[in-house]
């Protein structure tokens, strides 16, 4: 009886099986660097808000400091959705008869409150607490960009595990002086290594890698 | 259906209103809108129905959307508030100081809330009853807040009732009784030391002179109050010193667990639990109480036996220690008994002063007359206890205001009665024939939370409202007021105790907010009133209400003729009612964290039993587990036995509060109804039980199978004498150790988390357990999961007997995981889903857990906990709100265990580092410590040589468990010391 395979099946079954494990671990690769790629962690997405706000003009123009409209920023987790009677606080003096503010009446005067899309989303299972980063000078646009200069508010860096834990390794470069942490537009010193060596020793910087610092 | 208005490619866009949200800037800013009249003729009317082309259009649509849906998940909304309420920082809990009542009598508590949503109680630490601590009914409260079964709005024949509808009916039906003063109305209540509800009662009485309230408890203190009538002409209240007394001898007292001031008394009881100067308890019982557990001799009795051997104790010290004022009291005792009260007469006299009896509520009245004349006799009376005015408005409570009550029921005098006493169709003696008469009440109204035995024969059911969400006050024993306020508006429509009653006293248009500010303003004057209101209710209690002890004189005579008229101990096998430890009437019989929770003692899950000692049930041949039928006066129920070592001979403990027929999903048809064979005439101590087994078997979860310690050193306990002589035993469970891996060096961290547990301290109760349950997120199992030993407490609390089975003492041993600083579950785990922190901390990534459960296999403590099941996938969306934020719920194939609290350490580290401050060595509390009574679990950093933890982990008494494993565990245990009578060893 001759042989059930030819010799040509030996190639044959190897070549499968190397397309077999290329195609495994190029799906895997490549799932990986998707969800590494800005499409993945949903960067530079402008998303439509039902008011439509523009920190351009609120943080450029009029020079509003952030804490003014997110107030817990420094005392809390959450940095804090301004409630719609602190936009009234200005609005119910100027521009109020504009319709862009409409939805912002509404929610007032009918009590509902404004349902905005969330932009910077981490995990449920990440426990990110703003106050301590505020608090030991990690200014705000070190995460959330020159917020100055968008019409609509936009993710600009990955917000990945590995983004965290670079700065939580080395948190020196990402430093400032806690009077310029709300200031967007602040211009580090040539020499911003020696300044975080500097701060980090001020204010007692020493972020933590263990698992239970941001998930519980 | 209607027209879609979609944009259609070739028709012209609808008109954007004001309201209309936009898409894109452009459209937005109104440049996108194509000019009218650009479209080829024909196309400019819109289908008006829903056309080819939509349907064509939404096809494409959705299918796009399903593809894209499987990578993204829809962005998340953010909601804001409207108007910030004052003192809410969202993502920060706040705290509200409330009270609960616990027998009609205030427990102060903080209940922790999230953006309004209340997820946790503690105890108020400015609160007399409370301390700080909480036990097991405080702490599972909150569970029934969220409860899918309860009640809402008003039922009347079946059908629901408007609230402003039910306020006008009672109007009329007050109206109808007011013509004959009321002679036909009764009330049925609970006893309560509430101001306000005592200002509506008597309303209620002003206007109807001839109705009467009846007040009805089957946990009642009667027996301590006749007894303090008898010896003082009084019915006064006693509060325990317990810090001052050297020598307590408690006469089948639970009080370290279920009466009175339990969590105070825990705390003072233990504070004299350490080498300097320990205290000495006696307990006489049948069961094995928690009390029973802590005690340096527990005198094994029936519990008809307990009134002769205190009688035993009083002569002894009438005619060895002259205190002849006695010897009209006393009666000897001969043999053992004898010799035993003989010893602890001596004992109690040679601590004269610093000494002290105490009665449990089961026990005849006048053996809480002899106590109060022995305290007195001894010069106990003044400095470990004292007297004061009861707080309750109802002193009595007992059977015999209910019994009175059935009489005029029977009699049909009675044509509308208001319940507002829990459940009195079933937590009636079954005798009375209660839940019959109550049927054929013409207007009976009564106040619920949830479906029970006795709303399905009333005619109209009103719902209750959670303390959590009521206004109200209350007392607590030594008379300090509390305002009760709310943590939410009610989930469903319901009203409190309060509302229902001014429903007919003319002011249910008041609401109970306005009942109890009126009141309090009536009481203290309208001068500040709004500042001192607002400072009682931050504080949790009202100061300067406390009422001030009386001087007492005992009437030894009367005494002496009630001990003569005393009953006599029943003949034959005795039946002896508890108050269930979990379930205590049956109230919390649909509390699932309590089902869950193992018995203090006997660890049994989801089920009560009918106790008997090992003697007994050789005798009558039975096993763990056999049903038999008991009957008692001619009634008879099926009840599996559970044979307890140390339990009295030829007694039975029949539990109350199982057994219902009536109840929501957790408790119904679990366990027996003990209460079906109380007797009015006897409802704690009866005799005459029969035994007859029916050949059937009970699965009965218990949690914990192993009694003993197989010989190896787990909880270990010293004679206090014997301590300096076992310092070298101990050296062995303690100091240096070989470790598998190398040990890392954590004395150079800033912070070195540990816990040091003192089981000289630790009762057993539970709370640790419960608390743990309440922050961490735990899920309940059921009776099937527990029977397969799939229970998820994080924190067990081990109780081991030491001694023969017939007469043992027990240590009772929380544990939880010990975080070790050498874990053997961290190097077994495939995917790192197990590490260390640099602080120390054994760290559970639940993300990486891919559930191989190698871990829980290499622990040698077995803490750690695996969700077998997806416990949460049938959760209620309402019981979804008790979830604390910051801890994550965990999925199905994770494993679990206890994380120190890390989201409690890092809240505090957050809070100081943010203010640029260090956390204190004291400054992070975990659930465990916060909730116990006795002080037992101290947690802290380590290398804050000042903090109690590291003073306590230097402790003479320190060892570690499994020390010889050289895991090197953080958490250190204090070994259990006992202080016996050497005369009685």
């Amino acid at each position: 009886m001759s042989a059930l395979f030819t010799k040509r099946s030996n190639a044959l079954l190897l070549t499968t099986l190397g397309v077999l494990g290329l195609g495994a671990a190029g799906t895997i690769g490549g799932l990986l660097l998707y969800w590494r790629t800005p499409y993945g962690t949903n960067q530079n997405v402008q998303i439509v808000q039902p008011v439509q706000f523009d920190h351009r003009h609120h943080v450029q123009d009029d020079l509003i400091d952030c804490r003014y409209c997110h107030s817990s920023v420094d005392k809390a987790p959450s940095a804090g959705i301004p409630p719609t009677e602190l936009c009234l606080s200005c609005h119910s003096q100027i521009w109020n008869k504009s319709p862009l503010l409409d939805v912002v009446r509404q929610s007032w005067f009918a009590n509902k409150p404004i349902v905005w899309t969330r932009v910077h989303k981490l995990p449920d299972f990440v426990y990110f607490n703003h106050a301590i980063h505020v608090n030991k000078g990690v200014g705000c646009a070190e995460c959330h960009g020159r917020v100055d200069q968008m019409a609509v508010i936009e993710q600009v860096q990955p917000l990945t595990m590995g983004f965290c834990l670079d700065c939580h390794r080395n948190p020196q470069p990402r430093l400032r002086p806690l009077e310029e942490v709300a200031n967007v537009r602040w211009r580090p010193p040539a020499d911003r290594a020696a300044l975080g060596a500097e701060l980090a020793r001020k204010y007692d910087v020493k972020p933590k890698v263990n698992c239970t610092t941001c998930h519980r | 259906m209607p027209p879609l208005s979609l944009p259609i490619h070739g028709q012209p866009a609808p008109h954007r209103g004001p309201e209309q949200r936009w898409r894109s800037l452009a459209e937005a800013a109104g440049s996108a809108d194509p000019a009218a009249g650009s479209y080829p003729d024909g196309d400019e009317a819109a289908p008006d129905s829903f056309g080819r082309r939509s349907f064509m259009q939404l096809l494409g649509a959705s299918a796009a959307l399903a593809g894209l849906s499987a990578c993204k998940p829809p962005r998340e909304k953010v909601v804001s508030y409207v108007r910030r309420p004052a003192g809410v920082t969202p993502s920060l809990p706040g705290f509200y100081a409330s009270a609960l009542s616990r027998g009609g009598h205030a427990v102060g508590v903080l209940v922790e809330t999230h953006e309004g949503r209340p997820t946790k109680i503690e105890g108020n630490p400015g609160q007399a009853a409370s301390l700080g601590a909480a036990g097991l009914h405080e702490l599972a409260s909150i569970l029934d807040l969220y409860d899918p079964s309860r009640l809402a709005g008003v039922r009347r024949d079946g059908r629901p009732l408007a609230w402003s509808a039910f306020l006008q009916e009672a109007a009329g039906l007050a109206a109808a009784h007011e013509k004959d003063g009321g002679a036909r109305l009764r009330l049925l209540a609970e006893p309560t030391s509430s101001p306000a509800l005592a200002d509506q009662r008597a309303r209620l009485l002003a206007r109807f002179p001839r109705a009467r309230v009846h007040a009805w408890d089957p946990l009642a203190e009667d027996a301590a109050r006749v007894g303090a009538r008898l010896a003082f002409g009084r019915p006064l209240e006693a509060a325990y010193q317990l810090e001052g007394a050297d020598v307590i001898l408690s006469l089948d007292a639970d009080f370290l667990a279920s009466e009175g001031d339990h969590l105070r008394n825990a705390r003072a009881f233990a504070s004299r639990r350490t080498q300097a100067g320990m205290n000495r308890l006696y307990q006489a019982e049948a069961g094995y109480s928690v009390t029973g557990g802590a005690a340096d001799h527990r005198l094994r009795m029936r519990a008809g036996e307990v009134l002769p051997f205190a009688r035993a104790v009083a002569a002894a010290l009438a005619a060895h220690h002259g205190l002849p004022a006695l010897a009209a009291l006393g009666a000897a005792a001969a043999g053992e008994l004898g010799r035993t009260a003989a010893a602890v007469a001596k004992d109690l006299y040679s601590a004269r002063g610093r000494g002290l009896v105490l009665v449990g509520r089961r026990q005849p009245a006048a053996l809480h007359a002899l106590a109060a004349v022995v305290n007195a006799a001894l010069g106990n009376t003044g400095v470990t206890v004292v007297w004061r005015e009861p707080a309750l408005l109802d002193p009595l409570a007992g059977v015999a205001g209910l019994s009175a009550l059935a009489r005029e029921l029977a009699a049909g005098q009675v044509d509308t009665l208001i319940v507002t006493a829990w459940n009195p169709a079933y937590t009636a003696p079954a005798d009375l024939g209660l839940a019959a008469l109550l049927g054929k009440v013409p207007n009976l109204v009564y106040l619920a939370s949830r479906e029970d035995e006795t709303s399905q024969v009333a005619g109209t059911v009103v719902a209750a409202a959670h303390p959590l969400e009521s206004w109200g006050d209350l007392r607590g024993r030594d008379g300090t007021a509390s305002i009760v306020q709310p943590l939410l508006a009610p989930l469903a429509e319901s009203v409190t105790e309060l509302d229902l009653l001014s429903a007919f006293t003319g002011q249910g248009h008041l609401g109970a907010w306005r009942l109890v500010r009126d009141g309090w303003k009536a009481r203290t004057g309208e001068a500040g009133f709004d500042q001192a209101w607002d400072g009682w209710l931050a504080a949790g209690v009202v100061a300067g209400t406390a009422r001030p002890p009386v001087a007492v004189a005992v009437d030894a005579a009367a005494v002496a003729a009630a001990l003569a008229a005393a009953p006599v101990p029943p003949a034959g096998l005795e039946a002896c009612f508890a108050p269930d430890d979990k379930a205590l009437d049956g109230r919390f019989a649909d509390n699932a964290w309590l089902q869950e929770l193992p018995h203090p003692v006997s660890k049994l899950t989801w089920d009560n039993a009918a106790f008997l000692s090992p003697a007994t049930a050789r005798r009558l041949g039975l096993a763990d587990g056999d049903v038999v039928a008991l009957s008692l006066r001619g009634r008879t129920v099926d009840a599996p036995v559970l044979i307890q070592p140390g339990h009295a001979d030829e007694s039975v403990t029949l539990p109350l509060g199982y057994g219902r027929t009536q109840a929501g999903p957790a408790g119904a048809g679990i366990g027996f109804a003990a209460g079906a064979l109380r007797h009015a005439a006897a409802p704690w101590i009866d005799g005459g039980l029969e035994l007859r087994k029916t050949g059937r078997r009970h699965a009965l979860a218990r949690t914990q199978e192993h009694f003993s310690m197989e010989g190896r050193a787990i909880a270990l306990g010293y004679d206090v004498g014997a301590l300096p002589h076992a310092a070298h035993e101990l050296d062995e469970h303690r100091g240096e150790q070989a470790t598998i891996l190398p040990a890392v060096d954590y004395s150079k961290e800033e912070y070195r988390w540990g816990m040091a547990i003192d089981l000289s301290r630790c009762t057993g109760c539970g709370a640790c357990t419960l608390a743990c349950q309440a922050e961490n997120n735990i899920p309940i199992v059921g009776k099937e999961q527990v029977l397969k030993s799939r229970e998820m407490h994080w924190l067990r609390v081990d109780r081991y007997y030491e001694g023969t089975p017939a007469d043992p003492t027990s240590v009772s041993q929380p544990l939880a995981c010990v975080h070790c600083e050498s874990a053997p579950c961290e190097y077994v785990c495939p995917v790192n889903a197990t590490v260390h922190s640099d602080e120390g901390l054994n760290e559970m990534v639940y993300n990486r857990c891919v559930g191989t459960r190698y871990c829980s296999n290499n622990c040698a403590y077995k803490v750690r906990r695996f969700n077998y099941l997806d416990y949460r996938g049938t959760m209620a969306p309402v019981s979804k709100m008790l979830q604390n934020p910051d801890v994550t719920v965990r999925a199905r194939g994770v494993m679990e265990k206890c994380s120190y609290c890390v989201q409690r350490i890092e809240r505090v580290r957050i809070g100081a580092r943010s203010q640029g401050e260090k956390v204190g060595g004291d400054a992070v509390v975990s659930a465990c410590q916060q909730a116990c009574s006795a002080e037992a679990i101290v947690f802290g950093n380590l290398n804050d040589p000042a903090s109690r933890v590291a003073r306590l982990q230097q402790d003479e008494r320190r060892y570690d468990l499994l020390h010889e494993l050289g895991t090197r565990p953080r958490t250190a245990y204090l070994v259990r010391l006992r202080n016996p009578n050497p005369e009685l060893a």
